[in-house]
C-alpha cells in the first residue's frame, strides 16, 4: 500500500509547482490543486475502504513504512507513516473538507489578486495535516504541525493590506507557539524516556514509565493540543482569525489546525491515561472552554465570530470527551464536528458574499432569496445545535454516555448546558439572518462552485450521524445507538435552547426589546462583551510589560550599543585625521624635505659649473696641488 | 764641467709653471693652446733629462718624448681646427666668451 504516501504527497507538488510558477500563470493554474486534493479524496477513500473490514483494534498499524534519515550514535533515524483506523478516518474527513473548501474558493477567491498563492497555502495546509494524520514519528508530526501553524499564518494574515488581518495572524500565530513550547516540552521528556520518537514504541513503553515522567509528558501535551485547538486560556487567537479568508475559516476550523490538538490528545491517549490528574485536568479545561465558548457566541454579532465561539465550545466537548478516555467519542464528534462547522463556514461566506456585512443585525429576511445557502445552512445549524437526526445529535449522545461511564455526573450537565447554549446562539443567528424583515437589497445566492461543496457537506452531515455504531466497531470498541433516556434528554434540552432562541428573536408577532435584557443583567452581559476580558489581561500582563521590555532594550540598544558604535568609529575617525596629519607633515615632510635639499644642492653646486673651460682647469690644478700635499704629508 | 740632472728639471718646472699660467689667465684660444704646448715640451724635456741622466742604458724616456711630441703636434692641428670651426661659429675665439656648457 505503498501508493498511500501520495495522499499528502500531492498537495505538496502543487505546492511546490504553484510557488515556482509567476504570479499570472499561478492565478491560472487552479486546476492543479483542486485536482491534486481530487485525487488524494480518492485515494483516502479507496484506502478506508480496504481498512473497513478490519479486525485490527486502534493502535495496530495497516500499513507502515519509515525512510532511515540519518544514524546517530550507531541507531538508524527514521521518518516514517504509518496508516491505522484513526489516520482512514481522519484521512477521508480532511481531504473531503479540503476538496469542498477548494472548490468552494474557486468561487469565493474568483479574480482576487493572489489567488494562486491563496490555493498553494491551502494546499500546504491541507498536506501538513495529512501528514500529522499519517506520521508514525512524533517528529514528523511535530514538522506537520508546525507547518500548519506558518499555513494558518499565512491564511489568516491573506489579506496583509489590511490592519485586522495582519495583527490576527500574528496573534495566532504567537499564542499557538505558547502552546507549541509545551509540546516540545514533551517530545524532549518523551525522547529522555524512550531515546525514541516512534509513536508505536513510545505509547507501548508507557506503562513502564514513573508516574513524574507520565506526569511531564501529559501536561507538555496537553498545553500543546491547548494552543492548536483554541482552548481557554489560550483561545483568544481563534475568533480573530475571522479576518481571513472565509473558506480558510473553514478549513482551519474543520478539518486542520484546531483538529490538529484533537488528534493528538487522542493518539497520545495512553501519555495522559498514566498520568490521572493531568486526564482530568483536560476533563476540566474542555468543560470551561466549552461553556466560555457557548457564552461568548450568544453574544456575538459577527456571523463568522459567532461561529468561531461555536468552534471554541465545541472543541471544548471534544476535550471533555478525551477527559473520559473516550476515543471513539472524540474523534466522532471531531468528524461530525468538521463536516458540519465547514458547512456552517461556507454558508457563512455566501451570506457575507451576497449581504455584503458580517453584522447579523444588519441582515434578515435572506431565506427567500438564497434557498440552497438557506436549506444547508439550517441543517448544518440544528446539527450543531445537536437536534435528531442531525450528525452533532449522535456525537454528542456519544460523548454524554462516555461521560456517564467515566462517572463525571457535573460533567453532563456541562455538556447539556453547552448544548442548549449552542442551540440557542444558532436559533438566535438562524433568525436573525434568514427571517425577519428585510434589510439589504440585490441578495442572490451563491455561485454554482460554492454552492456545490455544501450540498456535498449537508447530505454528509444528515447522514453521517447513523454512522454512530459502526464508528467505534471500525475503531475497535463496542458501539450502540444512544438509549431512549438520553435522546429523550438531549432533545429537550435542545429544544429549550431553541425555544428560547425562539422566543427571543423569532416570534414574528413581536420584537422584543433586547436592551432591557441585557440591562438587566449587565454585569454579565459587560463581561461577556469584553471576552471576559481575556484580551485585556493579555494586553496588561503580558503584551504591555513586553513592549516596556522592548522600549527600554530599544533604548538601551540606541544609546549603549548605538553610542560603542559610534563612539569607535569617531575613534577611528580621530585616530585617521592624526595618521594623515603624520602623514602629511613627517612622512611628506621627509620626502619633500630630500627633494628641497637635493634641490638646493643642486641649484647651489650648479653656479660651479661654469662652462668656462679656465675655471675647470683650476679646479683640476687645486685638486692635483691638494693631493700633492697630501702625498707629500703622508709620505712624511 | 759636468752638468746634473737638477738644471733640466728646473728648466723644465720653470716652462712647465710659464705654460700653467698662460693656459689658465689667457684670454686668446691660441695663446691657450700655445701654453699647453709650453707644458708638454716641459715634459718632454723632463723626460729625456731623466732618461739620460737616470736610466742611460734603456731609451724609454726618448720614446715617449717622441710619441709626445708626435701627440702633441696631432693635437696641435686638431686643437687649431677646432679654434677655426668656433670661431665661425660663434665669431669670437676668446675662451672666456664659450660658456655654452655652464650648467
Amino acid at each position: 500500500m505503498d501508493w498511500l504516501v501520495a495522499i499528502p504527497a500531492l498537495p505538496v507538488v502543487a505546492f511546490v509547482a504553484l510557488v515556482f510558477m509567476p504570479r499570472a500563470v499561478r492565478n491560472k493554474a487552479l486546476w492543479l490543486p483542486v485536482g491534486a486534493i481530487s485525487i488524494s479524496t480518492v485515494l483516502s477513500i479507496v484506502a478506508f475502504f480496504q481498512m473497513h473490514p478490519a479486525e485490527e483494534g486502534v493502535t495496530e498499524a495497516l500499513w507502515n513504512r519509515s525512510w532511515a534519515l540519518a544514524t546517530i550514535n550507531g541507531k538508524a533515524f527514521e521518518l516514517g507513516l504509518q496508516y491505522d483506523a484513526i489516520a482512514a478516518i481522519l484521512l477521508v474527513v480532511v481531504t473531503v473538507v479540503a476538496t469542498c473548501v477548494q472548490v468552494y474558493s474557486l468561487g469565493y477567491m474568483h479574480r482576487d489578486e493572489r489567488e494562486g498563492w491563496y490555493f498553494a497555502v491551502l494546499s500546504l495546509f491541507t498536506a501538513a495535516m495529512l501528514a500529522l494524520v499519517l506520521a508514525d514519528n512524533l517528529l514528523l508530526l511535530f514538522v506537520a504541525w508546525e507547518l500548519m501553524g506558518l499555513c494558518s499564518y499565512l491564511l489568516i494574515g491573506f489579506w496583509y493590506e489590511l490592519e485586522a488581518p495582519r495583527k490576527a495572524s500574528q496573534k495566532a500565530f504567537l499564542t499557538t507557539r505558547v502552546g507549541d513550547m509545551g509540546l516540545m516540552f514533551a517530545l524532549v521528556v518523551i525522547f529522555q524516556q524512550c531515546g525514541t520518537w516512534e509513536l508505536a514504541e513510545v505509547l507501548g513503553s508507557v506503562h513502564t514509565w514513573t508516574p513524574p515522567v507520565a506526569m511531564a509528558a501529559a501536561i507538555g501535551l496537553l498545553f500543546g493540543a491547548m494552543g492548536k485547538s483554541a482552548q481557554v486560556p489560550l483561545h483568544v487567537w481563534l475568533p480573530d482569525a475571522m479576518a481571513g479568508p472565509t473558506p480558510a475559516s473553514a478549513l482551519i476550523h474543520a478539518a486542520t489546525m484546531v483538529a490538529a490538538g484533537v488528534y493528538l490528545l487522542t493518539r497520545m491517549l495512553p501519555v495522559l491515561e498514566a498520568a490521572p490528574p493531568v486526564l482530568f485536568a483536560t476533563l476540566v479545561i474542555g468543560a470551561i472552554t466549552g461553556l466560555v465558548g457557548g457564552l461568548l457566541a450568544a453574544v456575538q454579532h459577527d456571523v463568522k465570530k459567532v461561529l468561531a465561539y461555536s468552534t471554541i465550545s465545541q472543541l471544548g466537548l471534544m476535550f471533555m470527551a478525551i477527559g473520559s478516555a473516550s476515543v471513539v467519542a472524540t474523534l466522532f464528534h471531531l468528524v461530525t464536528h468538521a463536516f458540519f462547522k465547514s458547512l456552517l463556514f461556507l454558508g457563512a461566506g455566501v451570506i457575507i458574499h451576497s449581504a455584503r456585512t458580517q453584522d447579523m443585525r444588519e441582515m434578515g429576511g435572506l431565506r427567500k432569496h438564497m434557498p440552497v445557502t438557506w436549506a444547508t445552512f439550517a441543517i448544518g445549524s440544528l446539527a450543531l445545535a445537536g437536534v435528531i437526526p442531525f450528525s452533532g445529535f449522535f456525537s454528542k449522545d456519544e460523548i454524554i454516555a462516555s461521560l456517564m461511564h467515566a462517572h463525571q455526573t457535573w460533567a453532563v450537565g456541562v455538556v447539556l448546558a453547552v448544548s442548549m447554549l449552542t442551540a440557542f446562539y444558532m436559533t438566535r443567528l438562524y433568525f436573525r439572518v434568514f427571517e425577519g424583515p428585510e434589510q439589504t437589497e440585490g441578495i442572490h445566492d451563491g455561485h454554482k462552485s460554492m454552492l456545490f461543496p455544501m450540498v456535498v457537506l449537508a447530505a454528509i452531515t444528515c447522514v453521517i450521524g447513523f454512522a454512530s455504531p459502526s464508528f467505534a466497531g471500525f475503531l475497535g470498541e463496542h458501539g450502540e445507538w444512544p438509549s431512549v433516556q438520553l435522546i429523550a434528554l438531549s432533545t429537550t434540552v435542545a429544544a429549550l435552547g431553541i425555544g428560547t432562541g425562539w422566543w427571543f428573536y423569532g416570534r414574528p408577532w413581536i420584537v422584543v426589546n433586547t436592551a432591557v435584557y441585557k440591562e438587566r443583567s449587565a454585569w454579565l452581559y459587560n463581561a461577556l462583551k469584553q471576552k471576559l476580558y481575556f484580551d485585556i489581561a493579555y494586553d496588561a500582563i503580558f503584551i504591555k510589560p513586553f513592549m516596556r521590555v522592548a522600549d527600554f532594550l530599544w533604548g538601551f540598544d540606541s544609546r549603549v550599543v548605538d553610542g560603542a558604535v559610534n563612539g569607535t568609529a569617531r575613534g577611528f575617525v580621530l585616530f585617521a585625521s592624526a595618521s594623515q596629519l603624520f602623514d602629511k607633515n613627517v612622512i611628506d615632510g621627509i620626502v619633500n624635505g630630500i627633494a628641497s635639499l637635493s634641490k638646493n644642492v643642486g641649484s647651489g653646486l650648479r653656479s660651479l659649473q661654469t662652462g668656462r673651460i679656465q675655471s675647470y682647469q683650476r679646479f683640476i690644478l687645486a685638486a692635483v696641488v691638494l693631493l700633492m700635499l697630501f702625498l707629500v704629508v703622508k709620505g712624511a | 764641467m759636468r752638468v746634473g740632472v737638477e738644471p733640466f728639471l728646473m728648466l723644465a718646472a720653470v716652462l712647465f709653471s710659464l705654460g700653467l699660467y698662460g693656459a689658465l689667465s689667457k684670454k686668446a684660444t691660441v695663446q691657450l693652446l700655445m701654453s699647453l704646448e709650453l707644458m708638454s715640451i716641459a715634459v718632454n724635456i723632463n723626460l729625456v733629462a731623466l732618461s739620460r741622466f737616470v736610466t742611460p742604458q734603456t731609451m724609454e724616456g726618448l720614446f715617449f718624448a717622441i710619441f709626445t711630441m708626435v701627440v702633441s703636434a696631432a693635437e696641435i692641428g686638431l686643437g687649431l681646427g677646432l679654434v677655426l670651426a668656433i670661431y665661425r661659429q660663434a665669431r669670437t675665439s676668446e675662451v672666456t666668451n664659450l660658456t655654452e656648457l655652464k650648467g
